[in-house]
Protein backbone atom coordinates (compact mmCIF):
# COMPACT_ATOMS: atom_id res chain seq x y z
CA UNK A 1 0.00 0.00 0.00
CA UNK A 2 1.47 3.05 -1.26
CA UNK A 3 1.30 6.66 1.07
CA UNK A 4 -1.62 7.67 -0.76
CA UNK A 5 -3.32 5.34 0.61
CA UNK A 6 -2.24 5.16 4.56
CA UNK A 7 -4.71 8.49 4.80
CA UNK A 8 -7.78 6.97 6.53
CA UNK A 9 -10.98 8.42 4.96
CA UNK A 10 -13.58 6.12 7.51
CA UNK A 11 -12.13 5.28 10.93
CA UNK A 12 -15.10 2.88 12.88
CA UNK A 13 -14.20 1.88 16.33
CA UNK A 14 -16.00 -0.32 19.34
CA UNK A 15 -19.28 -0.01 17.01
CA UNK A 16 -22.30 -0.86 19.18
CA UNK A 17 -25.64 -0.96 17.65
CA UNK A 18 -28.58 -1.90 19.19
CA UNK A 19 -32.59 -2.69 18.85
CA UNK A 20 -34.29 -3.15 21.81
CA UNK A 21 -32.56 -5.87 23.82
CA UNK A 22 -31.20 -7.35 20.42
CA UNK A 23 -27.04 -6.43 19.98
CA UNK A 24 -27.21 -6.30 16.19
CA UNK A 25 -23.51 -4.47 15.97
CA UNK A 26 -21.04 -5.65 18.87
CA UNK A 27 -18.36 -3.63 19.30
CA UNK A 28 -17.16 -3.80 15.50
CA UNK A 29 -13.94 -1.93 14.50
CA UNK A 30 -12.51 -1.09 10.85
CA UNK A 31 -10.96 1.70 9.42
CA UNK A 32 -11.31 2.39 5.28
CA UNK A 33 -8.36 4.41 3.43
CA UNK A 34 -8.08 6.54 0.80
CA UNK A 35 -7.75 5.29 -3.08
CA UNK A 36 -9.53 1.59 -1.43
CA UNK A 37 -12.43 -0.04 -2.37
CA UNK A 38 -13.65 -1.91 1.22
CA UNK A 39 -16.15 -4.30 1.01
CA UNK A 40 -18.24 -5.75 4.11
CA UNK A 41 -19.22 -9.38 3.76
CA UNK A 42 -22.04 -11.45 5.56
CA UNK A 43 -25.06 -13.53 5.57
CA UNK A 44 -28.36 -12.20 5.92
CA UNK A 45 -28.75 -10.34 9.55
CA UNK A 46 -24.77 -10.22 10.29
CA UNK A 47 -25.39 -6.45 10.88
CA UNK A 48 -23.51 -5.38 7.60
CA UNK A 49 -26.64 -3.10 6.90
CA UNK A 50 -26.89 -1.69 10.46
CA UNK A 51 -23.26 -0.74 10.57
CA UNK A 52 -23.91 0.82 7.33
CA UNK A 53 -26.91 2.98 8.48
CA UNK A 54 -24.99 4.28 11.49
CA UNK A 55 -22.19 5.14 9.64
CA UNK A 56 -25.02 7.18 7.87
CA UNK A 57 -26.57 8.44 10.67
CA UNK A 58 -29.91 6.47 9.63
CA UNK A 59 -29.73 4.78 13.37
CA UNK A 60 -28.69 5.87 16.46
CA UNK A 61 -25.56 3.61 17.62
CA UNK A 62 -25.20 3.18 21.53
CA UNK A 63 -21.74 3.43 21.68
CA UNK A 64 -18.43 3.35 19.97
CA UNK A 65 -16.86 6.53 17.14
CA UNK A 66 -17.69 6.64 14.01
CA UNK A 67 -14.88 9.60 12.09
CA UNK A 68 -15.84 10.14 8.60
CA UNK A 69 -13.17 12.70 6.35
CA UNK A 70 -11.93 13.86 10.54
CA UNK A 71 -15.78 14.44 11.43
CA UNK A 72 -17.12 12.70 14.34
CA UNK A 73 -20.35 11.76 12.98
CA UNK A 74 -22.48 11.55 16.00
CA UNK A 75 -20.33 15.45 16.84
CA UNK A 76 -20.59 16.82 13.70
CA UNK A 77 -23.67 14.95 11.77
CA UNK A 78 -24.10 17.45 8.82
CA UNK A 79 -20.28 17.25 8.20
CA UNK A 80 -19.85 13.55 8.21
CA UNK A 81 -22.77 13.42 5.83
CA UNK A 82 -21.57 15.69 3.74
CA UNK A 83 -17.98 14.46 3.10
CA UNK A 84 -19.90 10.93 1.96
CA UNK A 85 -21.94 9.56 -0.64
CA UNK A 86 -24.28 6.99 0.10
CA UNK A 87 -26.44 4.42 -2.05
CA UNK A 88 -28.95 2.76 -0.14
CA UNK A 89 -29.95 -0.62 -0.64
CA UNK A 90 -33.25 0.41 -2.08
CA UNK A 91 -33.10 3.84 -3.21
CA UNK A 92 -36.32 5.03 -4.04
CA UNK A 93 -37.04 8.83 -5.32
CA UNK A 94 -39.96 10.83 -5.86
CA UNK A 95 -42.06 8.82 -8.53
CA UNK A 96 -43.30 12.52 -9.35
CA UNK A 97 -39.98 13.87 -10.51
CA UNK A 98 -37.66 13.36 -13.64
CA UNK A 99 -34.52 12.41 -13.83
CA UNK A 100 -33.20 15.56 -14.40
CA UNK A 101 -35.06 16.87 -11.15
CA UNK A 102 -33.88 14.29 -9.22
CA UNK A 103 -30.34 15.07 -10.06
CA UNK A 104 -31.04 18.82 -9.87
CA UNK A 105 -32.47 17.97 -5.74
CA UNK A 106 -29.71 16.57 -4.64
CA UNK A 107 -27.34 18.87 -6.33
CA UNK A 108 -28.76 21.48 -4.22
CA UNK A 109 -29.00 19.82 -1.15
CA UNK A 110 -25.22 18.92 -1.43
CA UNK A 111 -24.66 22.85 -2.60
CA UNK A 112 -23.46 22.06 -5.83
CA UNK A 113 -23.99 24.25 -8.94
CA UNK A 114 -25.84 22.56 -12.00
CA UNK A 115 -25.91 24.28 -14.94
CA UNK A 116 -27.46 22.69 -17.85
CA UNK A 117 -23.95 21.64 -19.49
CA UNK A 118 -23.28 19.83 -16.57
CA UNK A 119 -26.10 17.95 -16.43
CA UNK A 120 -26.27 17.29 -19.73
CA UNK A 121 -22.58 16.09 -19.19
CA UNK A 122 -23.54 14.04 -16.16
CA UNK A 123 -26.43 11.91 -18.43
CA UNK A 124 -24.40 11.09 -20.87
CA UNK A 125 -21.27 9.68 -18.71
CA UNK A 126 -24.08 7.05 -17.59
CA UNK A 127 -25.13 6.89 -21.33
CA UNK A 128 -28.56 8.04 -19.86
CA UNK A 129 -28.41 11.59 -22.20
CA UNK A 130 -32.02 10.73 -23.45
CA UNK A 131 -33.52 9.88 -20.19
CA UNK A 132 -33.35 13.51 -18.62
CA UNK A 133 -37.35 13.67 -18.69
CA UNK A 134 -38.46 10.25 -17.89
CA UNK A 135 -39.75 9.54 -14.26
CA UNK A 136 -37.02 7.39 -12.37
CA UNK A 137 -39.57 4.75 -11.90
CA UNK A 138 -39.63 4.79 -15.78
CA UNK A 139 -35.79 3.44 -15.89
CA UNK A 140 -34.73 0.12 -16.08
CA UNK A 141 -32.72 -1.61 -13.17
CA UNK A 142 -29.30 -1.11 -14.42
CA UNK A 143 -30.23 2.79 -15.02
CA UNK A 144 -31.93 3.26 -11.47
CA UNK A 145 -28.51 1.87 -9.90
CA UNK A 146 -26.63 4.04 -12.57
CA UNK A 147 -28.45 7.46 -11.58
CA UNK A 148 -28.42 6.39 -7.91
CA UNK A 149 -24.46 6.04 -8.28
CA UNK A 150 -24.21 9.37 -10.17
CA UNK A 151 -26.29 10.88 -7.43
CA UNK A 152 -24.32 9.32 -4.68
CA UNK A 153 -21.23 11.05 -6.07
CA UNK A 154 -22.42 14.03 -7.51
CA UNK A 155 -20.51 16.08 -4.77
CA UNK A 156 -17.33 14.94 -5.00
CA UNK A 157 -17.40 13.20 -1.66
CA UNK A 158 -13.94 11.28 -0.12
CA UNK A 159 -16.23 8.55 1.31
CA UNK A 160 -19.26 6.48 -0.86
CA UNK A 161 -20.98 3.90 0.67
CA UNK A 162 -22.63 1.44 -1.72
CA UNK A 163 -24.91 -0.50 0.03
CA UNK A 164 -25.46 -3.80 -2.29
CA UNK A 165 -25.05 -2.09 -5.26
CA UNK A 166 -25.23 -4.51 -7.77
CA UNK A 167 -28.27 -6.98 -6.34
CA UNK A 168 -30.53 -7.80 -9.06
CA UNK A 169 -28.40 -6.23 -12.11
CA UNK A 170 -27.14 -8.20 -15.44
CA UNK A 171 -23.56 -9.01 -15.72
CA UNK A 172 -23.25 -6.58 -18.29
CA UNK A 173 -24.78 -4.06 -15.90
CA UNK A 174 -22.88 -5.18 -13.19
CA UNK A 175 -19.31 -5.13 -14.96
CA UNK A 176 -20.38 -1.80 -15.62
CA UNK A 177 -20.78 -1.05 -12.22
CA UNK A 178 -17.91 -2.47 -11.20
CA UNK A 179 -15.56 -0.39 -13.57
CA UNK A 180 -17.61 3.09 -12.22
CA UNK A 181 -16.51 2.23 -8.55
CA UNK A 182 -12.97 1.69 -9.77
CA UNK A 183 -13.54 4.50 -10.98
CA UNK A 184 -14.09 6.53 -7.98
CA UNK A 185 -11.35 4.47 -6.74
CA UNK A 186 -8.97 6.20 -8.95
CA UNK A 187 -10.11 9.25 -7.87
CA UNK A 188 -9.05 8.98 -5.02
CA UNK A 189 -11.96 8.39 -2.59
CA UNK A 190 -12.34 5.99 -0.52
CA UNK A 191 -15.65 2.88 -0.98
CA UNK A 192 -16.98 1.34 1.56
CA UNK A 193 -19.52 -1.60 -0.39
CA UNK A 194 -21.56 -4.32 0.72
CA UNK A 195 -22.15 -7.56 -0.71
CA UNK A 196 -23.42 -11.27 -0.84
CA UNK A 197 -21.55 -12.10 -4.20
CA UNK A 198 -18.39 -13.54 -3.81
CA UNK A 199 -17.15 -12.61 -7.49
CA UNK A 200 -17.59 -9.24 -6.60
CA UNK A 201 -15.97 -8.72 -3.63
CA UNK A 202 -12.74 -10.62 -5.21
CA UNK A 203 -12.65 -8.55 -8.25
CA UNK A 204 -13.31 -5.47 -6.94
CA UNK A 205 -12.54 -5.09 -3.65
CA UNK A 206 -8.99 -4.12 -1.97
CA UNK A 207 -10.13 -5.25 1.51
CA UNK A 208 -13.27 -7.21 2.80
CA UNK A 209 -14.17 -7.71 6.60
CA UNK A 210 -16.58 -10.65 7.15
CA UNK A 211 -19.17 -9.64 9.88
CA UNK A 212 -21.43 -12.35 11.68
CA UNK A 213 -23.55 -12.48 14.42
CA UNK A 214 -22.58 -8.50 14.34
CA UNK A 215 -18.92 -8.73 14.67
CA UNK A 216 -16.02 -8.91 12.14
CA UNK A 217 -14.59 -11.95 12.13
CA UNK A 218 -11.56 -11.42 10.08
CA UNK A 219 -10.27 -8.24 7.72
CA UNK A 220 -7.71 -8.53 5.02
CA UNK A 221 -7.35 -8.80 1.49
CA UNK A 222 -9.55 -11.36 -0.32
CA UNK A 223 -6.38 -13.50 -1.56
CA UNK A 224 -4.58 -13.05 2.12
CA UNK A 225 -7.74 -14.57 3.28
CA UNK A 226 -7.84 -17.23 0.79
CA UNK A 227 -4.03 -18.17 1.61
CA UNK A 228 -4.65 -18.00 5.18
CA UNK A 229 -7.78 -20.69 5.40
CA UNK A 230 -7.04 -22.57 2.61
CA UNK A 231 -5.53 -25.57 4.09
CA UNK A 232 -8.43 -25.38 7.15
CA UNK A 233 -10.79 -28.51 6.62
CA UNK A 234 -12.96 -26.60 7.52
CA UNK A 235 -12.90 -24.67 4.34
CA UNK A 236 -11.46 -27.92 2.30
CA UNK A 237 -14.87 -29.29 3.48
CA UNK A 238 -17.06 -27.23 1.71
CA UNK A 239 -14.84 -26.34 -1.45
CA UNK A 240 -16.77 -27.64 -4.64
CA UNK A 241 -14.57 -26.72 -7.28
CA UNK A 242 -11.05 -28.40 -6.80
CA UNK A 243 -9.95 -25.03 -5.63
CA UNK A 244 -10.33 -22.97 -2.58
CA UNK A 245 -12.56 -19.52 -3.25
CA UNK A 246 -13.38 -16.69 -1.13
CA UNK A 247 -17.17 -18.34 -0.91
CA UNK A 248 -15.20 -21.32 0.32
CA UNK A 249 -13.29 -19.11 3.12
CA UNK A 250 -16.58 -17.43 3.71
CA UNK A 251 -19.14 -20.07 4.33
CA UNK A 252 -16.93 -21.90 6.46
CA UNK A 253 -15.96 -18.50 8.46
CA UNK A 254 -19.73 -18.11 8.77
CA UNK A 255 -21.51 -21.57 8.79
CA UNK A 256 -23.35 -23.38 5.82
CA UNK A 257 -26.77 -22.66 7.85
CA UNK A 258 -29.15 -20.66 6.17
CA UNK A 259 -29.89 -17.07 7.54
CA UNK A 260 -33.20 -15.98 7.89
CA UNK B 1 -6.85 17.24 3.85
CA UNK B 2 -9.51 19.27 1.96
CA UNK B 3 -12.34 21.43 3.58
CA UNK B 4 -15.77 19.41 4.16
CA UNK B 5 -18.08 22.20 2.55
CA UNK B 6 -21.61 22.34 4.63
CA UNK B 7 -24.45 23.29 1.70
CA UNK B 8 -26.54 26.63 3.10
CA UNK B 9 -29.58 25.91 4.63
CA UNK B 10 -31.17 28.08 2.17
CA UNK B 11 -30.01 26.09 -0.56
CA UNK B 12 -30.77 23.03 0.82
CA UNK B 13 -34.53 24.78 1.26
CA UNK B 14 -35.08 26.08 -1.87
CA UNK B 15 -34.09 22.09 -3.38
CA UNK B 16 -36.33 20.60 -1.32
CA UNK B 17 -39.50 22.93 -2.13
CA UNK B 18 -38.76 23.48 -5.75
CA UNK B 19 -38.77 19.26 -5.65
CA UNK B 20 -41.95 19.30 -3.20
CA UNK B 21 -43.72 21.98 -5.79
CA UNK B 22 -43.25 19.98 -8.68
CA UNK B 23 -44.80 16.63 -7.07
CA UNK B 24 -47.41 18.69 -6.40
CA UNK B 25 -47.86 20.07 -9.36
CA UNK B 26 -47.85 16.61 -11.05
CA UNK B 27 -50.13 15.39 -8.62
CA UNK B 28 -52.80 18.11 -9.57
CA UNK B 29 -55.86 16.24 -10.17
CA UNK B 30 -55.64 14.55 -6.52
CA UNK B 31 -55.10 18.70 -5.51
CA UNK B 32 -58.47 19.61 -7.45
CA UNK B 33 -60.33 16.82 -5.16
CA UNK B 34 -59.29 19.29 -2.33
CA UNK B 35 -60.09 22.62 -3.67
CA UNK B 36 -64.11 20.66 -4.86
CA UNK B 37 -65.24 19.63 -1.52
CA UNK B 38 -65.39 22.82 0.22
CA UNK B 39 -66.11 24.64 -3.47
CA UNK B 40 -69.27 22.12 -3.53
CA UNK B 41 -70.24 22.46 -0.34
CA UNK B 42 -70.16 26.67 -0.60
CA UNK B 43 -72.50 26.32 -3.55
CA UNK B 44 -75.20 23.95 -2.86
CA UNK B 45 -75.34 26.23 0.39
CA UNK B 46 -76.51 29.45 -1.23
CA UNK B 47 -79.53 29.36 0.75
CA UNK B 48 -78.00 29.48 3.78
CA UNK B 49 -75.97 32.50 2.69
CA UNK B 50 -79.04 34.49 3.14
CA UNK B 51 -80.59 32.68 6.49
CA UNK B 52 -76.89 31.97 8.35
CA UNK B 53 -74.98 34.48 6.66
CA UNK B 54 -71.73 34.59 4.55
CA UNK B 55 -69.36 34.11 7.16
CA UNK B 56 -71.31 30.88 8.08
CA UNK B 57 -70.92 29.67 4.53
CA UNK B 58 -67.67 30.64 4.19
CA UNK B 59 -66.14 29.21 7.49
CA UNK B 60 -67.62 25.83 7.14
CA UNK B 61 -66.68 25.30 3.63
CA UNK B 62 -63.07 26.30 4.29
CA UNK B 63 -62.67 24.49 7.34
CA UNK B 64 -63.40 21.14 5.40
CA UNK B 65 -60.75 22.42 2.68
CA UNK B 66 -58.32 22.36 5.52
CA UNK B 67 -59.48 18.81 6.64
CA UNK B 68 -59.00 17.42 3.65
CA UNK B 69 -55.54 19.61 2.93
CA UNK B 70 -54.05 18.16 6.41
CA UNK B 71 -56.10 15.09 6.84
CA UNK B 72 -55.38 13.42 3.35
CA UNK B 73 -52.93 15.53 1.05
CA UNK B 74 -50.13 15.79 3.98
CA UNK B 75 -50.27 12.43 5.93
CA UNK B 76 -50.80 10.38 2.58
CA UNK B 77 -47.67 11.93 1.14
CA UNK B 78 -45.77 11.32 3.92
CA UNK B 79 -46.68 8.21 4.59
CA UNK B 80 -46.05 6.70 1.33
CA UNK B 81 -42.47 8.91 0.93
CA UNK B 82 -41.83 6.89 4.23
CA UNK B 83 -42.47 3.74 2.89
CA UNK B 84 -40.62 4.25 -0.45
CA UNK B 85 -37.45 4.64 1.66
CA UNK B 86 -37.58 8.49 -0.06
CA UNK B 87 -36.83 10.05 3.53
CA UNK B 88 -34.25 7.81 4.07
CA UNK B 89 -32.45 8.78 1.11
CA UNK B 90 -32.81 12.55 2.16
CA UNK B 91 -31.66 12.01 5.05
CA UNK B 92 -28.14 10.33 4.45
CA UNK B 93 -27.67 13.87 2.55
CA UNK B 94 -26.79 16.85 4.63
CA UNK B 95 -30.02 18.19 4.80
CA UNK B 96 -31.15 18.52 8.48
CA UNK B 97 -34.53 16.45 9.60
CA UNK B 98 -36.38 19.64 10.10
CA UNK B 99 -35.52 21.08 6.48
CA UNK B 100 -37.31 17.95 5.13
CA UNK B 101 -40.59 18.49 6.92
CA UNK B 102 -40.73 22.15 6.77
CA UNK B 103 -40.36 21.93 3.03
CA UNK B 104 -43.03 19.69 3.07
CA UNK B 105 -45.36 21.98 5.83
CA UNK B 106 -44.51 25.00 3.45
CA UNK B 107 -45.94 23.13 0.36
CA UNK B 108 -48.82 22.35 2.40
CA UNK B 109 -49.61 26.13 3.94
CA UNK B 110 -49.48 27.32 0.04
CA UNK B 111 -52.39 25.20 -0.48
CA UNK B 112 -54.20 26.65 2.31
CA UNK B 113 -53.37 29.71 1.06
CA UNK B 114 -54.98 28.63 -2.49
CA UNK B 115 -58.08 26.88 -0.98
CA UNK B 116 -58.86 30.03 1.30
CA UNK B 117 -58.62 32.36 -2.39
CA UNK B 118 -60.48 29.75 -4.23
CA UNK B 119 -63.13 30.20 -1.85
CA UNK B 120 -63.16 33.73 -1.77
CA UNK B 121 -63.33 33.71 -5.41
CA UNK B 122 -66.33 31.41 -5.80
CA UNK B 123 -68.27 32.98 -2.86
CA UNK B 124 -67.89 36.02 -4.69
CA UNK B 125 -68.43 34.88 -7.88
CA UNK B 126 -71.49 32.65 -7.52
CA UNK B 127 -72.87 34.05 -3.98
CA UNK B 128 -71.39 38.19 -4.44
CA UNK B 129 -70.13 37.59 -0.81
CA UNK B 130 -67.54 40.74 0.18
CA UNK B 131 -65.63 41.07 3.35
CA UNK B 132 -63.28 44.20 4.40
CA UNK B 133 -59.73 43.99 3.76
CA UNK B 134 -59.14 43.09 7.72
CA UNK B 135 -61.86 40.28 7.06
CA UNK B 136 -59.89 39.05 4.30
CA UNK B 137 -56.40 39.11 5.72
CA UNK B 138 -57.59 37.91 9.36
CA UNK B 139 -59.19 35.03 7.76
CA UNK B 140 -55.91 34.05 5.64
CA UNK B 141 -54.63 34.24 9.15
CA UNK B 142 -56.49 32.23 11.14
CA UNK B 143 -56.92 30.10 7.84
CA UNK B 144 -53.14 29.39 8.72
CA UNK B 145 -53.61 28.51 11.97
CA UNK B 146 -56.78 26.58 11.89
CA UNK B 147 -54.94 24.47 8.69
CA UNK B 148 -52.28 24.01 11.20
CA UNK B 149 -54.55 21.63 13.55
CA UNK B 150 -55.07 19.25 10.62
CA UNK B 151 -51.50 19.18 9.98
CA UNK B 152 -50.85 18.30 13.30
CA UNK B 153 -53.84 15.53 13.62
CA UNK B 154 -52.15 14.09 10.11
CA UNK B 155 -49.30 14.30 11.84
CA UNK B 156 -50.43 12.06 14.59
CA UNK B 157 -51.86 9.26 12.65
CA UNK B 158 -48.01 8.84 10.36
CA UNK B 159 -46.66 9.28 13.86
CA UNK B 160 -48.66 6.29 15.36
CA UNK B 161 -49.40 4.24 11.93
CA UNK B 162 -46.80 2.96 10.19
CA UNK B 163 -48.56 1.10 7.10
CA UNK B 164 -49.35 3.48 4.81
CA UNK B 165 -52.55 1.90 3.54
CA UNK B 166 -53.52 1.76 7.02
CA UNK B 167 -52.91 5.43 7.43
CA UNK B 168 -54.80 6.51 4.55
CA UNK B 169 -57.68 4.88 4.99
CA UNK B 170 -57.58 5.82 8.87
CA UNK B 171 -57.08 9.22 7.19
CA UNK B 172 -60.55 9.15 5.21
CA UNK B 173 -62.27 7.48 8.43
CA UNK B 174 -61.37 10.53 10.07
CA UNK B 175 -62.09 12.86 7.16
CA UNK B 176 -65.72 11.62 7.25
CA UNK B 177 -66.10 11.54 10.79
CA UNK B 178 -65.16 15.73 10.69
CA UNK B 179 -67.08 15.80 7.66
CA UNK B 180 -70.63 14.46 8.92
CA UNK B 181 -70.50 15.02 12.40
CA UNK B 182 -69.36 19.15 11.45
CA UNK B 183 -71.52 19.56 9.53
CA UNK B 184 -74.93 17.62 11.26
CA UNK B 185 -73.69 18.08 14.47
CA UNK B 186 -72.57 21.97 14.39
CA UNK B 187 -76.06 22.74 12.66
CA UNK B 188 -77.52 20.76 16.35
CA UNK B 189 -79.37 18.17 14.02
CA UNK B 190 -77.26 15.42 15.92
CA UNK B 191 -78.65 16.94 19.74
CA UNK B 192 -77.54 19.56 21.52
CA UNK B 193 -74.47 17.62 23.02
CA UNK B 194 -73.37 16.99 20.27
CA UNK B 195 -73.64 20.37 18.77
CA UNK B 196 -72.12 21.32 22.14
CA UNK B 197 -68.74 19.16 21.80
CA UNK B 198 -68.57 19.69 17.87
CA UNK B 199 -68.22 23.69 18.71
CA UNK B 200 -65.15 22.92 21.37
CA UNK B 201 -63.81 19.84 18.77
CA UNK B 202 -60.78 20.61 16.38
CA UNK B 203 -63.39 20.93 13.76
CA UNK B 204 -65.88 23.69 15.65
CA UNK B 205 -62.95 25.91 17.06
CA UNK B 206 -61.83 26.32 13.88
CA UNK B 207 -64.69 27.60 12.02
CA UNK B 208 -65.46 29.75 14.96
CA UNK B 209 -62.25 31.58 14.59
CA UNK B 210 -62.39 31.71 11.03
CA UNK B 211 -65.64 33.00 10.90
CA UNK B 212 -65.37 35.73 13.42
CA UNK B 213 -61.93 36.70 11.04
CA UNK B 214 -64.17 37.18 8.23
CA UNK B 215 -66.27 39.87 10.04
CA UNK B 216 -63.53 41.25 13.11
CA UNK B 217 -66.04 42.64 14.59
CA UNK B 218 -68.00 39.85 15.72
CA UNK B 219 -64.71 38.78 18.02
CA UNK B 220 -65.96 37.99 21.21
CA UNK B 221 -64.35 36.17 24.82
CA UNK B 222 -65.86 32.87 23.08
CA UNK B 223 -63.79 33.66 19.38
CA UNK B 224 -60.82 34.21 22.03
CA UNK B 225 -61.28 31.01 23.71
CA UNK B 226 -61.88 28.98 20.53
CA UNK B 227 -58.27 30.60 19.66
CA UNK B 228 -56.64 29.21 22.71
CA UNK B 229 -58.00 25.66 22.40
CA UNK B 230 -56.92 25.82 18.60
CA UNK B 231 -53.59 26.49 19.49
CA UNK B 232 -53.62 23.73 22.39
CA UNK B 233 -54.94 21.21 19.94
CA UNK B 234 -51.74 22.08 17.74
CA UNK B 235 -49.67 21.66 20.57
CA UNK B 236 -50.75 18.82 21.80
CA UNK B 237 -51.12 16.73 18.15
CA UNK B 238 -47.77 18.03 17.37
CA UNK B 239 -45.90 16.40 20.22
CA UNK B 240 -47.55 13.42 19.74
CA UNK B 241 -47.10 13.13 16.04
CA UNK B 242 -43.78 14.47 16.52
CA UNK B 243 -42.62 12.68 19.15
CA UNK B 244 -43.80 8.98 17.73
CA UNK B 245 -42.77 9.94 14.45
CA UNK B 246 -40.63 7.15 12.38
CA UNK B 247 -38.73 7.97 9.74
CA UNK B 248 -38.48 4.44 8.02
CA UNK B 249 -41.79 1.97 8.25
CA UNK B 250 -39.60 -1.01 9.45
Amino acid sequence: MDNNQSESILKVSDLCVQYGIFKAVKEVSFDVRKGEIFGLLGPNGAGKTSTLSAIEGLIEYQSGTVIVDGHNAKEKPLYARAAMGVQLQSTSFQPELKVSEILQLFAGIYGVKLTNEKLTAILKDISLEDAAGKRFGQLSGGQQQRVSLVISTIHNPRLVLLDEPTTGLDPQSRRQLWERIEAIRERGHAVVLTTHSMEEAESVCDRIGIIDHGKVITIDTPQALIEKHKNDPEVIAVSRKGRVTLEDVFIALTGKEVRA
Amino acid sequence: MEETIIPKTSTVLAALLKADFTTLWRNRRAVVMVFLVPIVILVSWKDLVAKMGAAFALSNSLTYGLIAIGLMGYTNSIARDRDKGIFQRLRVAPAPNWTIMMSRIFVQLSMIALVTTAIFVVGYDYDKITLTPTGYALTYLTAIVGGAVYLALGQVIVGLIKNPETVNSTSRLVYFTFVIVGMFGGMGMLGKQVEQMTQWSPYGTVKTIMAAGMVPGSWTMDTTNALLVTLGYTLVFAVIGIKNFKWNTK
